[in-house]
């Protein structure tokens, strides 16, 4: 019983961490319809940076966040407008955002190989190897702080598209583009400023993960694979709908981990990826979308 | 109150072909106007042209003396020319209240849109009984309502609706029509399009029949109702081979 | 102004030119010619020895060629972008290579039946992924070769990452690689014919009204669903034969070898390059993205940074030439005729 709780919590650990992921990636699409594949890529640019810092002087990287953030927000607006900015009416264009996206993916990681190498890195900051200890069970420092990093820019987030007069122009947009149009929002510059919010994401998550997992360049392989699962089942384009997948998928994948063997757990994703366009392939809070 | 002189307008989408050729027409200050006309013509292209949406190949158009053509839609909206767009377009996953909010997006003082929220709250009760459903879940009618109204936290003083009664059962037709009728008492100039030719130009002052993308027809709207190649046409009588008159 | 309405004005449509007769005869011809040239290259090889590092690149070309003509069944004609089309060609040789490994039945005698069963995989896989619309659809291919190099990765049976190694079946010497050059330029050849052969079908047209509108081609009674899943499955028929045979031409089967992201881009982007949705498109954009590659590698050695031109390359041809080379030059009436079977 012990067990079955403690492998729940470490589920939930990491789930906070992988919706600060996927909520960058969904936020992006519900916004601008660009399927970003280039997501998991920037989260390992970001690592790097913050990889860098902590090597080169010493910088944890949880304050670190502090550079990357505002950093893949540039980034972001920058890769946006030479990209995307001048293409959004094309009707095909999701599909293209997919294949450019992808190749951007490609492009970044044979960069970061050459400059950086293969080889595994990860920050070590002193609680990366510490757990907290909480009656039977423990959990790793790092994650708890991951996550609760996480969670708290996920609700700011939420709360910024809540009450803010911009935030709310960006829920117009992704709501109903044209009316936002209508109302007088400039979705040009909505859409570059949400495409820089979703990078300033993968900002935090890279330097969170940086601490978390080893990385090398050609890892995004295997993140943006969990990523497509994690936004396609919950709905892309619903923030929620990410938060619930990520938590959710987590803990399976914990199960799966727990009693499998770890090599398993990738493949969790993957088949909740097939079987929920099986069932329900607008994910579980997503809107029937056309075309 | 101004004129709205639209000037040899041609336009299109992307690359594609022309839609308007060459359209001109004059709406006049305080008068309804109703557009008719067969799909393609390029009655929901002139709405979105004059909206600042849809850029204009050539020609001009004119509000109060001043260019509009070129103008980004918010500057339009500056200007007092809103637009109701087809097909309800409110904003389904915000409520009421929050669409109505969008409505003001402009105006960036908000104690001035909560106020305009009021007024317009206090026209429409139903929308105040409803302002914090989510506006995917109101009736075709009291979203329609509701676009309008959100059109109208703004206080324009040209208005533009198309289709207005699209999709709408034949009762709520009317009252959506008396809504208009309510906005054309304050003084409103309205421009509409129409496919249900009959109930628009029953509710106008002038009737304008747009054809391949330039008018073909301009005449009080009594006139075009009564019109027998107009009945033929675009109110389902009998059949017969269009002869249209040039304007000008 | 005008004296008619819209009801009344015909549409007319813009007659195609047609290929003209001496134009149809030099392409015929030149065509022929290069595919003898290529059947009669290997007795250079024969009779003078020396020649082994063009064979290998001929086969490269072929081993391309096929991949991206096959996959141009699903994402050119019917414009669904598969990018993960590379995994027929990991099922394709793992099932012979396996075979042969324990049953040591020559992958010559298996590369039909395993091309056979790759094709029933993707149909099976069609029917789950192509109920998705555009970018659904292209995660779904990612996640299939993610996922099948997963199970490979770590099934103890095909040797996990490390893979299993072969024994190379054929003629001593010399003569190695030429039953392979054989066996894959037949493959090519069959690929091209099938490609020519669907695009001048009924089901070819059907599956262009599928890629402009698939809607309005349902509307018009094509039975997409039907049309879709076959060509899905026909793009894996001729891939998993060449996998069959590439993977005992290579003597290792590993998953890094075939399963790779890269590779499934590198088919997608030598399609498009060379421009989906035309018969010859895609063997000259492979042919090209091959010389190419060989260039890059020559001046700035096999590094990380070949990625990066692959990706490069993409991203401009995406953006800028979407048509790509035979698109582009058929638009602009440029076409050299023995290049337009479309």
């Amino acid at each position: 019983m012990i067990q079955i709780i403690q492998v729940l919590i470490l589920g939930l650990a990491l789930g906070g961490v992988y919706a600060l992921m996927s909520s960058g990636m969904t936020l992006i699409f519900g916004v601008m319809r660009i399927v970003n594949l280039a997501h998991a890529a920037f989260i390992i640019m970001a690592a790097y940076i913050s990889f860098w810092l902590f090597k080169l002087w010493h910088v944890d990287p949880i304050v670190s966040m502090a550079v990357t953030m505002p950093v893949m927000f540039l980034v972001g607006v920058l890769y946006y407008k030479v990209m995307f900015a001048s293409r959004a009416d094309n009707p095909r264009f999701t599909d293209i955002t997919v294949l450019v996206t992808f190749a951007s993916a490609l492009v970044i990681e044979g960069v970061l190989s050459y400059l950086f190498t293969g080889i595994y890195r990860s920050t070590n900051p002193i609680y990366a190897t510490k757990p907290f200890l909480v009656g039977p069970f423990f959990v790793p420092q790092s994650q708890v702080y991951a996550t609760a990093i996480s969670i708290t820019l996920i609700i700011s987030l939420w709360l910024f598209l809540r009450y803010t007069r911009v935030g709310n122009a960006i829920r117009a947009t992704m709501q109903n583009r044209n009316s936002a149009q209508v109302v007088g929002v400039n979705v040009a510059w909505v859409s570059m400023l949400s495409f820089g919010i979703g990078l300033a994401m993968t900002g935090a998550a890279g330097s969170l993960l940086s601490f978390i997992f080893t990385f090398f360049p050609s890892k995004h392989v295997a993140w943006i694979g969990m990523l497509m699962s994690l936004v396609v089942l919950g709905g892309m384009g619903s923030l929620m709908g990410a938060m619930l997948s990520s938590f959710l998928l987590a803990v399976i994948a914990a199960y799966v981990s727990f009693y499998w063997g770890p090599t398993w757990a990738p493949i969790t994703f993957y088949l909740a990826l097939f079987l929920i366009l099986l069932f329900r392939p607008q994910g579980l809070l997503g809107k029937k979308m056309d075309g | 109150m101004g004129t709205l002189v639209i000037e040899n307008i041609v336009a299109g989408y992307g690359s594609g072909p022309n839609i308007l050729r060459g359209l001109s027409l004059t709406v006049e200050a305080g008068k309804t106007y109703c557009i008719i006309g067969p799909n393609g013509a390029g009655k929901s292209t002139l709405i979105k042209v004059i909206a600042g949406m849809l850029k204009p190949r050539e020609g001009r158009i004119i509000y109060k003396g001043e260019l509009l053509n070129g103008l980004r839609a918010d500057q339009v909206l500056q200007r007092g020319v809103c637009y109701v767009p087809s097909d309800r377009s409110l904003f389904p996953d915000m409520t009421v209240k929050e669409n109505l909010r969008m409505g003001g997006y402009i105006l960036r003082n908000s104690r001035l849109v909560e106020k305009r929220i009021e007024e317009i709250f206090a026209q429409f009760p139903i929308l105040k009984e409803k302002s914090s459903q989510m506006a995917k879940n109101l009736s075709g009618g009291q979203q329609q309502l509701a676009s309008i109204a959100r059109a109208m936290v703004l206080k324009p003083e040209l208005i533009m609706l198309d289709e207005p009664s699209l999709g709408l059962a034949p009762k709520v037709v009317q009252q959506i029509f008396g809504t208009i009728a309510t906005l054309r008492d304050q003084g409103l100039t309205i421009v509409l399009v129409e496919q249900n030719a009959r109930k628009g130009l029953e509710n106008a002052d002038q009737g304008v029949v747009l054809d391949l993308g330039t008018n073909s027809f301009e005449r009080p709207a009594v006139e075009v109702l009564h019109d027998p190649r107009i009945q033929e046409l675009y109110l389902g009588k009998r059949r017969q081979p269009l002869q249209t008159e040039n304007t000008q | 102004m005008a004296d008619k309405t819209s009801s009344e004005i015909a549409v007319q449509k813009p007659r195609q030119p047609q290929i003209s007769k001496t134009s149809l005869w030099l392409r015929n011809t030149v065509s022929t010619g290069i595919f003898v040239v290529l059947a009669l290259f290997p007795l250079l090889q024969i009779a003078f020895d020396g020649y082994n590092y063009w064979l290998h690149m001929l086969l490269y070309v072929f081993l391309y060629v096929i991949m991206a003509t096959s996959w141009n069944l699903i994402g050119g004609y019917a414009g669904y972008i598969s990018l993960g089309h590379n995994v027929f060609f990991g099922i394709g040789a793992y099932l012979s290579g396996m075979v042969f490994v324990f049953f040591q039945i020559s992958p010559f005698l298996t590369a039909p039946i395993a091309g056979l069963l790759t094709m029933l995989g993707g149909l099976l896989f069609g029917l789950i992924a192509l109920r998705t619309r555009g970018s659904t659809f292209i995660i779904s291919t990612i996640a299939l070769v993610l996922l099948v190099t997963e199970l490979l990765d770590n099934w103890k049976l095909t040797g996990g990452t490390n893979g299993l190694p072969m024994s190379m079946i054929t003629l001593e010497g010399q003569y190695a690689k030429i039953p392979y050059y054989y066996y894959l330029l037949v493959i090519m050849i069959l690929s091209i014919i099938t490609s020519y052969l669907v695009r001048h079908s009924k089901f070819g047209l059907g599956l262009r009204a599928i890629s402009q509108d698939e809607i309005k081609a349902e509307v018009a009674g094509i039975p997409t669903r039907r049309y879709k899943i076959l060509a899905f499955g026909i793009s894996g028929l001729f891939i998993g034969m060449a996998g069959a045979i590439w993977g005992n031409y290579l003597t290792y089967l590993r998953p890094s070898i075939f399963l790779p992201v890269n590779i499934g881009t590198t088919i997608v982007l030598m399609a498009i390059l060379g421009g989906k949705g035309t018969v010859s498109g895609p063997a000259i954009g492979a042919a090209i993205m091959i010389a190419i590659n060989e260039f890059v590698v020559a001046k700035l050695g096999a590094t990380e940074l070949n990625i990066v031109v692959t990706g490069l390359i993409l991203i401009f041809v995406l953006l800028y030439f979407p048509e790509g080379i035979v698109g582009t030059l058929k638009a602009k009436n440029l076409l050299p005729s023995f290049l337009d079977w479309d």
